[in-house]
């Protein structure tokens, strides 16, 4: 088994997974329709205010695990829907920043800057092309990343990294995801401690169930459902409930938009546009191969660097960034799409999630079985196969799917998405709502489980009124068992040895960059205040 | 052992035949929940649902599974205990949460207070190396061991922990002992390099016969289907051993004629090599050992009688 | 700007209290092994390490707030109408879960007064209309009654959509999937 084998084994088992229906005697798996069902699902959740791509990824998971069960061939049909959806939300957040001035999602709030001077010049169709141009090109340049620099990461770690080793890397993301995210220290910090109390609750190896106050409800701890979901999207859905009670009555959104003009985008438009895609994809695709820094940042920082270089190089009569410069939305919309590939290098390689997206698709291998993420997955065996390494490629494959979707008719269909800004919102979120609450009972069929993610809820609310990010609290949550188990087995494997994060060097240059990052960012913190 | 089953096995039928009308006309009263004691997508968890699956179809009778995980089955003990007893709700464990893992939680339950159904498949429990190692035998890994080599060796229970402890000391070495998250954990350690050895109960069978993994003892009774050149525990000196099984149970006292019909229909199907269910196990597992009624609990109150003694050898 | 917020200091005073209970009550109190044990001669890391290092991640963070953090810029203000508001809705959607938990067991209940009858809801919870009643009660009051928060009255219109939200969320959980269990059936 080479590794072309394994790749040509992943692309055929998109292809030729079980078969739903054919046309003209070519068989169409299952597969492939997921990914395109995910795909236009994600540019209309995308599309609507209020809805993002974790929403839906939370309520379809799921759905999709009882048709599909609790087996391997599970995992390309739902994790290429999941996959679809990601792709799709990205460009469906930029539809309602163009069109109304509001983000369709957090990352979308740059395009807004850009956007809506477009829109309001009747360029409006003409700005959605130049999003949906420079958010497939960052989005398939980040892929392109993620598939060459994932498998030798892997390879790497396992090849370098012993126990001791793994052990201090997951502290060392930690700590970077705590110092990172957020903006400070101290509120990512407690927001990591309280994820990993939380993941300690009931686990543990001895048979007495830690922490658990004595109550049979936590025996079994927090399920993964209820806290991420929880603090995710019940927290969200509380604080959006808020906000809006507080506004009353929901904005009145401009019916009629002008279109005038050729709204065509041309191959010279196109060159003007690249480099400040090129610039922003690679931005975009940096930040998302460190766990914990979001879309939004590449967003800001592409948008920041795009900016500089227009002032520099415009020429007369054009306008400026911020004044409906189409070379705005490219920078902003490359550097967003760009993170999402890139993200799943932690993932893939090492199991460390970096965003949400990234978190739901652990979620769904977590709960389907059969697919760890992590480095054992990129093991090359030669004379068995490893089902692992095939998902693995048939992942890549379904992204590289979706990208083609992307291109082909993914603008025509993100064009179309105007009408959902209308969706009632204050109808919509009791109604995700209750969805969310209904999925996490579905998959754990026990009503502590909705009361765990009520409770959760409302502590991701709090999270939200402090301004501190419930990221860090998930991540943790998802890493702490991971954490626990790898440092009892460095321990038991050095035989018990107190130093083992410090006697190799790269496990005490690991630990030392963990202090380094919070000492860091925490004196910046200070400096600013 | 075999002869045990033996026994186990005309013991059902001389049951069945004496209250054949009686099981075959039990019906549930409503929906039958089946708490698994396996995390999803695991090989013990697909067991559990296509055996539901089948009976579902054969018998017409309604399942509704749910994962009770962690504490080495202990947690879905704890929640099946207080279900009710008339055939509504049975669990999915192996014997040794009734065993090994009650006796040493001093949860507050025995196995008294459940009713044993039926055991599905033994573990094929041996104790795996990779073969790039060139380990070829048992002997080789206790030479490396003694040559001043560190042996990590992965467990991924208590009681097995116990039992490499155990292995050790009979030939004069310490293995530094690593807890794993279930067999596959073992496996991916194992395969990864941050374990030298471990145990594994099934799940070696496609790595052995394609010569990557090497089956260096058996941690049972008896020699492994598989490898059966392997030496048992007995023959290297250690009095205890690994035998364990899937085993379905109910609340304490259920009544005879649904204890009699949920036991022999899972029988039935779990002895089929044709129903998917009966075919994983006879792949994984070398075939079905159902042990039902009296026999099984015999041995459900047997290995929790026993469990102390190996408890505090292994503390000595 | 009228006034900093204080609210990095008074949180940061709350996790050190929490930290301080947590690593002084609870966790001694509640987890069986200590930081490490010895087993089979062999020394482990015991449950209590783990939980240990998040008090100590919770610990140093309320020790940033209170001193590094406590003049930060931009510190959030806590709006008790705000507050008071999620509280509300927090609260419904506690009654419309009790409700959905107990209306089908009550609703068995009072068929069995009636007609005399000797029905179970646990035996019924796989059977419509039985199985349904719970989730469609306690949902529609869920939704209709976060909108009727939100509106600041209640309208049969929104009442309406509600229910027929429900019911498409039964549509699409329990029609097509035979072994998929609304809330509450899997409990009882």
């Amino acid at each position: 088994m080479g590794t072309l084998d394994y790749v040509w084994m992943g692309i055929q088992a998109v292809f030729q997974g079980p078969e739903l229906f054919s046309i003209f005697g070519v068989s169409i798996s299952v597969t492939l329709i997921m990914i395109l069902g995910g795909f236009l699902t994600g540019i209309a959740v995308g599309a609507t205010p209020g809805l993002a791509g974790p929403i839906a990824m939370a309520i379809a998971l799921p759905i999709l695990i009882s048709v599909f069960g609790y087996t391997p061939d599970a995992l390309l049909p739902v994790m290429g829907f999941l996959i679809g959806v990601m792709k799709g939300a990205t460009i469906g957040g930029a539809v309602p920043a163009i069109l109304f001035n509001t983000p369709g999602t957090p990352d979308a709030y740059m395009t807004t800057l850009d956007g809506y001077p477009m829109t309001k010049r009747g360029k409006a169709a003409k700005a959605l092309r130049v999003a949906h141009f420079s958010s497939a090109s960052g989005d398939t340049f980040s892929d392109i990343v993620l598939i060459v620099c994932a498998p030798f990461l892997a390879l790497l770690v396992e090849a370098y990294l012993d126990l001791p080793e793994k052990t201090a890397l997951l502290i060392l993301s930690l700590s970077f995801i705590a110092a990172a995210i957020g903006g400070s220290p101290a509120k990512g910090l407690l927001s990591t401690g309280l994820g990993l109390l939380i993941a300690f609750v009931g686990t543990g190896e001895d048979f007495y169930p830690r922490l658990s106050l004595g109550s049979p409800m936590l025996n079994q701890g927090f399920p993964i459902a209820t806290s991420v979901l929880g603090v995710l999207i019940i927290g969200a859905v509380f604080k959006e409930m808020e906000t809006l009670w507080r506004q009353r009555q929901s904005r009145d959104i401009a019916s009629d938009i002008r279109i005038e003009g050729d709204q065509r985008l041309h191959w010279a438009d196109i060159r003007r546009l690249l480099p400040y895609v090129g610039r922003s994809a690679v931005i975009g695709t940096a930040i998302g191969a460190l766990p914990g820094i979001g879309s939004t940042l590449a967003a800001t920082l592409g948008y920041t660097v795009g900016r500089s270089r227009h002032a520099r190089t415009k020429t007369e009569g054009r306008p400026d960034f911020g004044e409906g410069a189409p070379e705005g939305i490219a920078a902003t919309e490359a550097a967003n799409s760009s993170v999402s590939g890139a993200n799943l290098i932690p993932v893939l390689s090492l199991g460390i999630p970096g965003n949400a997206a990234a978190v739901f698709l652990i979620l769904a291998a977590e709960s389907i079985g059969g697919f760890n993420p992590g480095p054992s997955v990129f093991r090359f065996t030669a004379d068995t196969v490893n089902p692992e390494l095939v998902i693995a490629f048939g992942l890549f494959t379904a992204m590289m799917i979706a990208n083609l979707l992307n291109w082909t008719i993914g603008g025509v269909f993100m064009r179309s998405m105007g009408v959902m800004v209308r969706i009632p919102k204050h109808i919509l979120l009791p109604a995700v709502l209750l969805l969310t609450l209904t999925a996490i009972y579905v998959q754990e069929t026990r009503m502590e489980a909705i009361w765990f993610a009520l409770g959760f809820g409302v502590l991701g609310y709090f999270m939200r009124v402090l301004a501190i990010s419930p990221l860090p609290f998930v991540i943790a949550f998802i890493l702490g068992g991971n954490l626990e188990e790898s440092a009892r087995q460095a321990f038991a494997a050095t035989g018990g040895d107190p130093w083992f994060l410090f006697t190799s060097p790269i496990a005490a240059l690991f630990m030392l960059a963990s202090v380094g990052v919070i000492v860091f960012t925490a004196r910046k913190t200070k400096e600013r205040s | 052992m075999t002869g045990f089953l033996k026994t186990g096995l005309a013991a059902i039928g001389m049951a069945v035949m004496a209250t054949g009308a009686f099981a075959a006309d039990w019906t549930p009263p409503g929906p039958i929940k089946l708490m698994i004691a396996f995390k999803a997508g695991g090989g013990a968890d697909t067991q559990a649902r296509l055996i539901a699956e089948e009976l579902e179809a054969k018998m017409g009778w309604k399942f509704i599974p749910e994962q009770v995980t962690g504490k080495g089955g202990l947690n879905m003990a704890a929640a099946l205990k207080d279900q009710p007893n008339d055939g509504t709700a049975i669990g999915m464990a192996v014997t040794e949460t009734f065993g090994y893992n009650m006796a040493a939680a001093n949860a507050g339950f025995t196995p008294e207070d459940f009713t044993g159904l039926t055991t599905t498949a033994g573990f094929q429990m041996g104790v795996v190396a990779l073969s790039s190692k060139g380990w070829t035998s048992f002997d080789d890994m206790i030479a490396a061991a003694k040559g001043g080599e560190d042996i990590r060796f992965g467990v991924m229970s208590p009681k097995l922990a116990d039992l490499a402890y155990l292995l050790g000391q009979a030939h004069g070495v310490e293995f530094n002992i690593v807890s794993v998250k279930g067999g596959k954990g073992v496996m991916n350690g194992v395969n990864a390099g941050d374990l030298d050895v471990g145990f594994m109960a099934g799940i070696q069978a496609k790595g052995v016969a394609a010569g990557d993994l090497v089956n260096l003892a058996s941690a049972l009774s008896e020699p492994l289907v598989q490898t059966p050149e392997a030496p048992t525990f007995a023959d290297l000196g250690v009095e205890y051993n690994a035998d364990g099984y899937f085993v379905f149970v109910g609340p304490a006292g259920m009544p005879d004629d649904a204890r009699l019909a949920l036991s022999q229909a899972i029988t039935d199907i779990v002895s089929d090599d044709t129903s998917k269910a009966g075919g994983l196990i006879a792949k994984a597992f070398g075939g079905a050992s159902t042990i039902s009624g009296d026999n099984l609990t015999a041995l459900m109150a047997g290995d929790y009688a026993n469990a102390g003694q190996l408890m505090a050898a292994a503390s000595e | 700007m009228a006034g900093k917020s204080s609210s990095n200091l008074i949180l940061g005073l709350c996790i050190l209290i929490f930290a301080a209970v947590l690593l002084g009550v609870w966790i001694p109190a509640d987890v069986q092994t200590g930081l490490i044990e010895k087993v089979r001669r062999q020394v482990t890391v015991g449950d209590a390490l783990a939980p240990t290092v998040a008090g100590l991640f919770l610990l140093l963070s309320g020790v940033l707030l209170v001193t590094v953090e406590r003049q930060a810029e931009g510190q959030p203000r806590l709006d008790l109408r705000n507050l008071g508001f999620t509280a509300g809705m927090v609260a419904l959607i506690f009654v419309s879960l009790i409700v959905m938990r107990w209306s089908g067991p009550l609703a068995v209940g009072i068929v069995n007064v009636l007609g005399d009858g000797d029905l179970e809801y646990r035996l019924l919870r796989d059977t419509a209309p039985w199985k349904f009643l719970g989730y469609f009660v306690g949902g529609t009051l869920m939704i209709s009654g976060c909108v009727a928060m939100v509106e600041g009255r209640i309208r049969l219109r929104a009442v309406l959509v509600s229910a027929l939200a429900v019911l498409t969320m039964i549509a699409i959980y329990d029609l097509p999937f035979d072994d998929l269990i609304l809330p509450p059936n899997g409990d009882v």
